[in-house]
């Protein structure tokens, strides 16, 4: 993720969204899924979860491992139906057919195919988004330095390391310049130089007024990138809210807070004392 | 005392041949294992496992050799062939291509009237429909073309050493019909190798002589051998192969009436007489009543040959 | 006008992935290789010292060509949706303005094409070996072989892909169509007589079960067209099975959408 990319990589505060139109709708969603064996109880992963995204924000989604993160993002983009609720994007309800032409997303743990080279899987992406040939060319150029994948362009990507494979999932997440990214867990695998040019990716975005919805278990660049956060726990949401106001109402720092909310700091406290 | 680095050091070629060591043990076992195993199963089988594997195996390839052999059929055919579900009535399936041998080409062609009719209408538009891709019409090779049918009577001999019918009738159409008698006698005399006892080859090889070589002596010799064959084999069944039978001898008389030698000639057909083999005795009866008059003739005291 | 266009290009795109995955992995090396050693080997065989004799080899090969198509066929397409749900990789292409409809169609008509190639290469293979054996060519013979044996494959293909998303595992897909294709093959075009002969539940099982299968036992007769040096089929009768392999396939797609449309894919 080279300095030199063609980002436009603005060090100016960013503007901030004006308008307030949700790009994000959540309304009492619950996520199950049906138990396997016979007897087995159905899983709730999201229990009643009521979410706003808006218009140009970065917004944090934060919780601890199997709090329904992944399963929130999974309905949103329709491969997961709601069990209760509804979710839309940009208006459209997620169970329609949506206009996916706009958003990017990043799964998490995601193997792409296998027998093709990172240039060719984002050349495909990019014919799927009907991008014309001479621009397309373009972007996969500069997709792939961003992500500092050139000297790999021609390899196939399982010969990739599992950080590689990162970079170029995050690559076509950008092909086709998305107003919405859903990335879930961008920067695990990530080494230390590539978990800052994610945070830059996601500034620059935010400086051109998308919108952002990651989650992450980096406490750290939530707090540097993140408008607005949000933590579940157990499917349910916790905390939502800006990153400064919640440190300034709970008089600690994001960590733990988070740590509060997931029980662990009430536990540890009782310990201590005993 | 070793630094602990030199005992790694030491270690690490041992460690690297042990696998490789236990593999070959392994094998060793196995290998062991395996040959007393075989004694063993002699033991239990009673005959020796080889011949148990040559029963198993043994069948299936002679079930494979029939099924060339049809192949070959087939191929004679063009590829139109009933197959056993439009086939109204049992046939054997060497019938049609060995006909050829041994048949009158008028008896062959009336036989196939019957068996085209015989492959019955479509009973649906299925059927119908189907009947548009496949080979209906029959044609039979000709022209040096019945050479197609040579490979697949190859492999069934190969498979097989112990059908007979593949020797004669690849014998049949390589001098008959491709005009090549060598490889026709090559060909034979494998199947005879393999069949010592078989009077349909040494026929078919003695017919070969007296058709394609016109070597008499060796012909008779042959078809002579034949019938002492097929005295042995066939003579105490219930029901004997006539039909090679009433070939053998008449052929013989044949031979023996071209030779002059009159009386043998008769013997000959007196046998297939005695024997009942001709399909068709009243011909032979008289075919006997002319070569008798013949000899009367030939032992009349010559009434001077100028007359 | 615009959607239909969008439509075909994703479609066609889906399709181009399949394509480079048959040339990229060595199953279609192999099987064109074992079946161009097995052919040159029986063609070294002297038989009588006749050296024109060609149908046998003809068959042999035509017979391992269609082995091999199936085999490419079957295998290629039954592993195409279970790998992408797998590694994961139908979740990025989801999220793209893919519907489920144009992945497969995409996923049919790459493993089609691919196919197709594969056929082309296998029957250049058979041109060669029978011109080397002095052996004529009819061109539309030929044409009509190739033709009729891929029509064939869209059915054997809309047939796997529809059973990839019946069940679960990709290796039991492929025996049971492999087991399927070739019992049609086999006894297809009997199942009727046979029927007639059953009682009375058995055979109304069978008879409909004659008429619901593909007959792909059609298709397999221009095999043995070709080699016997047979003359053409009516096209009429080209059109008319072609049809009829297009209606099936698209009985066979319109299943797998159904199916896969409700699919939850995050189990
Ligand atoms: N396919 C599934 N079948 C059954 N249960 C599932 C499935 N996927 C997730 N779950 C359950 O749903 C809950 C939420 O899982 P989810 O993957 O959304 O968590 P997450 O917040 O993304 O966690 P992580 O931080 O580990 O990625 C977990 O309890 C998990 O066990
Ligand atoms: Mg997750």
């Amino acid at each position: 993720m080279s300095v030199e990319a063609p980002s436009i990589l603005s060090t100016q505060s960013p503007a901030r969204p004006s308008s307030n139109a949700a790009v994000i709708r959540i309304e009492n969603l619950v996520v199950e899924y049906p138990g396997r064996g016979i007897g087995q109880r159905a899983t709730t992963a999201v229990k009643d979860l009521n979410l706003e995204v808006y218009q140009g924000e970065v917004f944090g989604f934060l919780g601890p491992n199997g709090a329904g993160k992944t399963s929130t993002m999974q309905v949103l983009l329709g491969f997961q139906p709601p069990t209760r609720g509804a979710a839309s994007i940009f208006g459209v309800d997620v169970r329609q057919p949506i206009a996916r032409q706009r958003i990017g997303y990043l799964p998490e743990m995601t193997y792409y195919y296998k027998f093709l080279t990172s240039e060719e899987l984002l050349r495909f992406y990019g014919r799927i988004f009907r991008i014309p040939r001479p621009e397309l060319e373009v972007r996969i150029d500069s997709a792939l330095k961003l992500v500092e994948l050139e000297e790999a362009r021609k390899r196939l990507i399982r010969t990739y390391s599992k950080g590689m494979q990162q970079r170029i999932g995050l690559a076509q997440a950008l092909i086709n310049n998305p107003d919405l990214l859903i990335l879930d867990e961008p920067t695990s695998g990530l080494d230390p130089l590539g978990r800052m040019k994610v945070r830059e990716i996601i500034q620059r975005l935010r400086s051109e007024g998308k919108t952002v919805l990651f989650s992450s278990h980096e406490l750290g660049e939530v707090e540097t990138v993140c408008d607005r956060i949000a933590i579940i726990h157990r499917g349910e949401l916790q905390v939502l809210g800006r990153v400064a106001d919640l440190v300034e109402e709970h008089q600690m720092d994001l960590e733990r807070i988070f740590l509060k909310i997931i029980g662990y700091g009430m536990n540890h406290q009782r310990e201590q004392r005993a | 005392m070793d630094t602990p680095k030199d005992q790694t050091k030491s270690q690490k070629p041992k460690a690297r041949w042990a696998p490789a060591l236990f593999l070959c043990l392994l094998c060793t076992t196995a290998f062991t294992l395996g040959a007393i195993l075989q004694q063993r199963v002699y033991s239990w089988t009673g005959s020796g496992g080889g011949d148990l594997m040559q029963v198993l195996l043994g069948n299936g390839r002679r079930v494979l050799a029939d099924q060339f052999f049809t192949t070959a059929d087939i191929y004679f055919h063009s590829g139109a062939y009933p197959s056993i579900f439009d086939r109204q009535y049992p046939s054997t399936n060497s019938a049609r291509l060995a006909r050829g041998v041994q048949e009158t080409p008028e008896q062959e062609d009336a036989e196939h009237d019957r068996e085209i009719a015989l492959l019955n209408r479509p009973i649906d538009w299925i059927e119908r429909f189907g009947r548009n891709f496949q080979i209906t019409k029959e044609t039979h090779l000709s022209g040096g073309k019945e050479r197609e049918i040579l490979p697949w009577l190859k492999l069934s001999a190969d498979l097989d050493p112990k059908r007979v019918d593949t020797y004669t009738v690849a014998s049949y159409w390589l001098r008959v019909h491709l005009g090549k008698p060598k490889e026709a006698e090559e060909f034979l005399r494998e199947g005879l190798l393999a069949n010592p006892d078989s009077y349909e080859i040494l026929l078919e090889l003695g017919r070969l002589y007296f058709e394609n070589y016109h070597d008499l002596a060796r012909a008779r010799n042959l078809w002579e051998a034949a019938y002492r064959r097929w005295n042995k084999r066939e003579a105490g069944k219930p029901r004997p192969d006539l039909r090679a039978l009433d070939q053998i001898t008449v052929r013989l008389a044949w031979l023996e009436e071209e030779e002059g030698h009159y009386a043998q000639a008769i013997k000959w057909l007196k046998v297939a007489l005695a024997k009942k083999a001709s399909p068709n005795p009243e011909g032979l009866e008289a075919r006997l009543k002319e070569l008798q008059a013949k000899l009367k003739e030939a032992e009349a005291p010559s009434p001077a040959p100028k007359a | 006008m615009n959607r239909i266009r969008a439509s075909i290009s994703t479609i066609w795109a889906v399709s181009g992935i399949v394509i480079k995955e048959l040339y990229r992995r060595k199953d279609f090396y192999v099987l064109f290789v074992v079946t161009a050693v097995i052919t040159l080997m029986m063609a070294s065989v002297n038989f009588f010292h006749e050296g024109k004799i060609v149908r046998y080899l003809k068959d042999i090969c035509l017979l391992l060509i269609w082995i091999s198509a199936l085999v490419i066929a079957i295998a290629t397409t039954a592993r195409q949706l279970p790998a992408e749900r797998e590694s994961r990789t139908i979740f990025p292409l989801l999220a793209k303005p893919v519907t489920r409809g144009q992945v497969v169609v995409g996923k049919f008509l790459g493993c089609w094409l691919a196919c197709g190639i594969a056929l082309v290469v296998f029957y250049v293979f058979f041109g060669v070996i029978c011109l080397a054996k002095q052996d004529h060519i009819g061109f539309w013979q030929y044409f009509q072989a190739i033709w009729l044996q891929w029509g064939m494959l869209a059915i054997v293909i809309g047939m796997v892909l529809l059973g990839s998303v019946v069940f679960s595992a990709p290796s039991a897909n492929a025996t049971i169509c492999f087991v399927a294709v070739v019992s049609i093959l086999i006894l297809g075009s009997h199942l009727h007589k046979i029927a007639i002969t059953e009682p009375e539940p058995l055979s109304v099982l069978l008879s409909s079960l004659y008429f619901l299968i593909p007959h792909l036992e059609w298709f397999y007769a221009v095999r043995d067209r070709l080699v016997f040096d047979q003359n053409l089929i009516p096209w009429v009768d080209c059109l008319l099975a072609t049809l009829y392999a297009a209606a099936y396939v698209a009985i066979f797609l319109c299943g797998t959408w159904m199916l896969f449309r409700r699919r939850v894919l995050t189990t």
